[in-house]
């Protein structure tokens, strides 16, 4: 499936208020949490497990290559209690997602912790959203 | 294991059989609920009863990262009273968390091995948890990893107590709060999510009381002189759900998979 756009940066700074570490399994220690990112591609497999909730987003970047995200989410726990379920995507569905990437250039991201969940929008539906 | 099984049964039956007689606890329908003043049960002990929620907002809630009130959000997590034992400890701990938070090789041991994370740790972790009042004893469940604890009401500790992740508990109802009063743990957990050490003579008490209907404030004081030369303590908030505890085990298997897929793309340049 063809996708158009692909790796946008977008707002940039607006995410640098964390007045403290995010508690949940681990810290985000290797997310740029200043940088938000929008991604458009399809999604290739959907996670739904402990400890937290996995998308795989295949996603073309500015150079038209494809590649291969990894973007973590809340535990599924949290994630119902956002109102989100295990049947909020699947594999092939379109999808428009904001992310934090890594800090070092890998096509790895995280999109929600407890206390956040960034933007998304699987097949022209947006899910719930949680702001910080 | 048949004998704890058979404890386990008793005592859920035994808390089932006393929480009937509870009023049922809920989360108000609505933001406009008024607080009411915290409720008492007959005999005019603290109701504890309904399902508590870690408080998503504000410093009270789960941004909380130390039990020294002076430190809550771990910004200076060295800066810790420890004794010399202490401190060489904690230059060893690579927490996900804190000021000294990092992704790479971390050696929290509830993250890497799935180790129970122990008391007064399992506060630290943003779940659910519930208590249930009988007669003789308390029961406090906790969502995260699914453990329980047996409070026990009509006896002292043990003169010398088995060393154990739990560690072991007795309490007492001190007017509006239910005070937990614990010893006999093992030195393998750390107090918080910074890697904050603990020896076998940690003494830990735990403080619930009602602040009003929808709130539950937990005070918890660590004593350990082999670790720390202070007494300190502090803080966390929860609030009353309607949510259902959910499955938050620690498999290690997925902690794995996690690890591998996730959190380690995450540390080497790509390519390297």
């Amino acid at each position: 499936m063809k996708r158009k756009l692909l790796v946008v940066l977008a707002a940039v700074g607006s995410m640098a208020m964390f007045s403290g570490p995010l508690p949940a399994h681990h810290g985000v220690a290797g997310y740029d949490m200043t940088k938000t990112i929008t991604l458009h591609g399809t999604v290739s497999k959907f996670d739904w497990s402990n400890p937290h909730v996995v998308v795989y987003v295949d996603a073309k970047n500015e150079g038209g290559e494809m590649q291969h995200w990894t973007i973590e989410f809340a535990a599924p726990v949290h994630m119902v209690r956002a109102g989100w379920s295990k049947n909020s995507m699947k594999a092939g569905d379109d999808i428009v997602i904001e992310t934090h990437p890594s800090r070092n250039g890998a096509p790895v991201g995280i999109t929600s912790t407890i206390t956040f969940i960034l933007k998304t929008v699987v097949n022209g539906q947006a899910l719930p959203v949680r702001s910080e | 294991m048949p004998i704890r099984v058979a404890i386990l049964t008793a005592a859920l039956a035994a808390a089932l059989g006393f929480s009937s007689n509870l009023p049922a606890q809920t989360a108000p329908d609505s933001a406009e609920a008024k607080p009411r003043q915290p409720g008492l049960m007959s005999g005019g002990i603290p109701d504890l009863s309904g399902t508590w929620d870690a408080d998503f907002k504000g410093p009270e809630g789960t941004r909380v990262n130390t039990w020294d009130s002076s430190d809550p959000f771990a910004k200076h997590p060295e800066q810790a009273p420890m004794t010399p034992w202490a401190a060489e400890k904690f230059k060893g701990v690579r927490p996900p968390f804190g000021a000294l938070q990092t992704f790479d090789n971390t050696n929290d041991p509830v993250q890497r091995y799935c180790d129970p994370p122990g008391v007064p740790r399992i506060y630290m972790y943003p779940w659910e948890l519930k208590f249930i009042q009988t007669p003789k004893a308390v029961y406090i469940l906790y969502e995260y990893t699914k453990v329980w604890r047996e409070i026990d009401l009509d006896r002292e500790h043990p003169k010398d107590p088995d060393n154990s992740w739990m560690g072991d508990s007795i309490g007492k109802y001190d007017g509006d709060t239910f005070v937990i009063d614990t010893i006999g743990f093992n030195d393998k957990t750390w107090l918080d999510q910074t890697g904050h050490p603990h020896s076998d003579a940690l003494h830990v008490i735990e403080r619930f009381r009602r602040l009003d209907h929808d709130r539950l404030e937990l005070s918890v004081t660590i004593d350990d002189p082999k670790a720390y030369t202070k007494i300190f303590s502090n803080t966390k908030v929860f609030r009353l759900t309607n949510a259902p505890m959910g499955e938050t085990l620690c498999a290690y298997s997925e902690m794995k998979e996690f690890q591998e897929k996730v959190v380690d793309k995450t540390q080497t340049p790509p390519g390297k």
